[in-house]
């Protein structure tokens, strides 16, 4: 498998230089995804998770962001040896981002069409009419109603779910091979995220790019993703395949947030809680960065932190306490039932 | 839950004129809410759901007079609400609080969070001096901050505390129903559990009666008793929440919930996606909002507007074919 990922990122640290300190946003961070294949990236804010996407598109702002260390490679280049010219081939072109708020990240004062046609004449060395036809297309593959109209249209004459379709079919326009979607329906209502989900799976199943899901909604990832790294923190915790992750989570995090969230014809009283705060990274605290909320947490746990391990073929857990849950001698959701919140 | 009456809401409606050109010509309305009406027993909890634009926020702030109505009654013990001058809506406020969506931007920045809790006892005249800085300690900890917390400011807490305090600053007042207006929307998945978790405690505790507005189906069917589900101003369906989830009467109750991703990756349900947006509410569609983007519209449903009727007991639908679905 290891030769057949296009996008590989090994132990990526992209730190912030603040007033305050060095901030870790991101540290020590490894995934890999294949061509078809789509990688759910899940965390809460501040977890590091935009930060992962933009750093492998290189779009960290720099001062005061810095990539201090690690490799992502894109078919086996690494992208931070690259220079800017060669960097600037590939955004947009081979590697493409979709962002979660579309009418901040259209530029309101030049029509849908001059944005598409834009990335195209750009990089895919057409003129204008060729390109004109292109982003037609395109507009009509996204599910666009009456293309040759909306082209020439401006993203404040769209809907929301329209404009998200507007940076879909933009980010798609060179067939990428690698397709980074921040959050993708987060702004949108639900019928149309549904619409939004069933698009993007379309797209992949035609044109067999990867996708990169970051996101917080664990039902999305559930219907969506192959695999999926849950980040705590700067780094990712749980690594495994979907049907695992849900049905046998062993990083105490994992478990916590499945528990956490209210799910549909489910009777139950309360809750289960993860105790505390999402951490800010001017603060993450020493040792397992989740001990502090962590029902489970034993001394070692405080001290020192554990390293990112396979516990099953597949499936990598950050945890000192996971093998015992694994052996089934520790029960991480009743330790989570018995915290008062 | 006891079977009075708290809050009695009928026909209720605003309209937002839509002016244009130098004089302000009025050209059409945005009929946000249009003709909304409920009642909710002392005790009980209503969930008010629906997409962006659908009118439940605004059903919130004009039961509260945040937004005077356009028309239609709000009875509030008895009382109505609408017809109040202005010394009685400040006495019947008290009773009446609401909880902010986002607490980023609804607490005072320049206020500690101990002034801006004493400011409501001060204006309602019901505490002063050491006994209000007593009743203020003694709210932090109803909802899980620390007494020493009323120094701080609104910056030196997080998103989650943030909103602990917003229900604190409601609670001050002793009110008796609170309107929650999307409470845990702008939090983190593990934080939104605490202050659902907080939610539910305080109203067994204190005997509160809620009106939940959010967008989200699986939370307010979490904390809800009963479900009224909105589309362009009206509510199109509204029972019991157990009932709505397990066999929805309305074709967009229907498509709403099958659009909600469910965390559990074997369990792949049939999805229905509509097609289309929400229309806007300045132009809605004749006949039944709903039907240009519902699967089983018929002839019928671009005429006539249906109404909202009992379709089982306790079971409200405004579909003509509600029947149809039963069992389906």
């Amino acid at each position: 498998m290891a030769e057949a990922n296009v996008l590989e990122v090994r132990n990526l640290q992209t730190h912030f230089v603040t007033d305050d300190g060095t901030l870790k946003a991101v540290d020590g961070v490894s995934f890999a995804v294949g061509p078809g294949e789509t990688l759910g990236i899940v965390g809460e804010s501040g977890c590091g998770k935009s930060v992962t996407s933009l750093s492998i598109l290189r779009l960290i702002p720099s001062p005061p962001g810095r990539i201090v260390g690690g490799e992502i490679l894109f078919k086996g280049t690494n992208l931070l040896k690259l220079s800017d010219p060669e960097m600037r081939k590939i955004r947009g072109n081979d590697i493409s981002m979709i962002f979660q708020e579309p009418m901040t990240s259209l530029n309101p004062v030049y029509t849908c069409g001059d944005q598409i046609m834009e990335a195209v004449m750009l990089h895919q060395k057409v003129g204008r009419a060729e390109a004109r036809t292109r982003a037609i297309e395109m507009l009509r593959l996204v599910g666009i109603p009456s293309p040759e109209q909306r082209v020439d249209e401006y993203p404040h004459q769209l809907s929301g779910g329209m404009r998200q379709r507007v940076m879909i079919a933009m980010a798609l326009s060179c067939q990428p091979e690698v397709l980074i979607a921040d959050e993708p329906t987060t702004a949108l209502d639900v019928t149309i995220q549904a619409q939004i989900l069933e698009l993007l799976n379309r797209l992949q199943r035609e044109m067999g790019m990867a996708i990169l899901l970051i996101t917080h909604d664990l039902g999305v990832v559930a219907e969506t993703c192959d695999r999926v790294a849950v980040m705590y923190a700067g780094h990712v915790v749980e690594y495994a395949g979907v049907d695992d992750i849900f049905a046998r989570p062993r990083m105490p995090y994992t478990v916590g947030l499945l528990g956490s969230i209210p799910k549909l014809g489910e009777e139950k009283e309360r809750l289960r809680v993860i105790p505390g705060n999402v951490p800010n990274p001017s603060e993450f605290p020493a040792g397992c960065k989740f001990h502090p909320r962590c029902p489970v947490a034993i001394d070692r746990c405080k001290v020192e932190n554990p390293p990112l391990v396979p516990i099953r073929p597949g499936h990598d857990v950050r945890c000192w306490r996971a093998g015992e849950a694994e052996a089934g001698t520790l029960d991480m959701g009743r330790a989570f039932e018995e915290v008062v919140s | 839950m006891s079977d009075e009456v708290l809050l009695s809401v009928r026909d209720l409606k605003k309209h937002f004129p839509i002016k244009k050109g130098l004089f302000s010509r009025v050209v059409g309305h945005v009929k946000a809410v249009d003709g909304v009406s409920f009642d909710l027993k002392r005790g009980e909890v209503l969930g008010l759901v629906g997409e962006s634009g659908c009118g439940k926020t605004t059903t919130g702030r004009v039961i509260l007079r945040l937004i005077e109505a356009t028309s239609g009654q709000v009875f509030f013990e008895g009382r109505d609400v609408l017809a109040l001058g202005k010394s009685e809506l400040r006495a019947i406020r008290r009773k009446m609080q609401i909880v902010f969506q986002d607490p980023y931007s609804s607490l005072n920045p320049r206020l500690t969070v101990g002034s801006m809790i004493q400011e409501a006892l001060t204006i309602h005249k019901l505490a002063s001096g050491a006994k209000a800085k007593e009743r203020v300690a003694e709210l932090l900890t109803l909802v899980g901050l620390a007494p020493h917390h009323a120094r701080r400011y609104p910056h030196e807490f997080s998103g989650g505390q943030r909103q602990r305090i917003g229900v604190a600053r409601a609670l001050a007042v002793d009110p008796t129903l609170i309107i929650a207006d999307e409470p845990v929307s702008a939090l983190d998945v593990s934080i939104q559990a605490q202050i659902l978790n907080l939610l539910k405690d305080l109203k067994d505790r204190l005997g509160l009666t809620y009106v939940f507005v959010a967008h989200d189906l699986a939370v307010v069917e979490h904390i809800s008793d009963r479900v009224a589900v909105m589309y362009l101003g009206r509510i199109v369906e509204l029972a019991e929440s157990r009932a709505l989830y397990k066999s929805p009467r309305h074709p967009y109750t229907k498509a709403l919930l099958s659009a909600i991703p469910v965390p559990e990756p074997a369990r792949k349900t049939q999805r229905i996606v509509l097609t289309g947006d929400v229309p806007s509410p300045a132009r809605p569609p004749s006949g039944c909002p709903f039907h240009p983007r519902c699967f089983m519209a018929r002839p019928k449903c671009s005429t006539d507007v249906p109404v909202l009727r009992e379709v089982m007991p306790g079971h409200w639908s405004a579909c003509h074919f509600a029947e149809e679905l039963a069992g389906a």
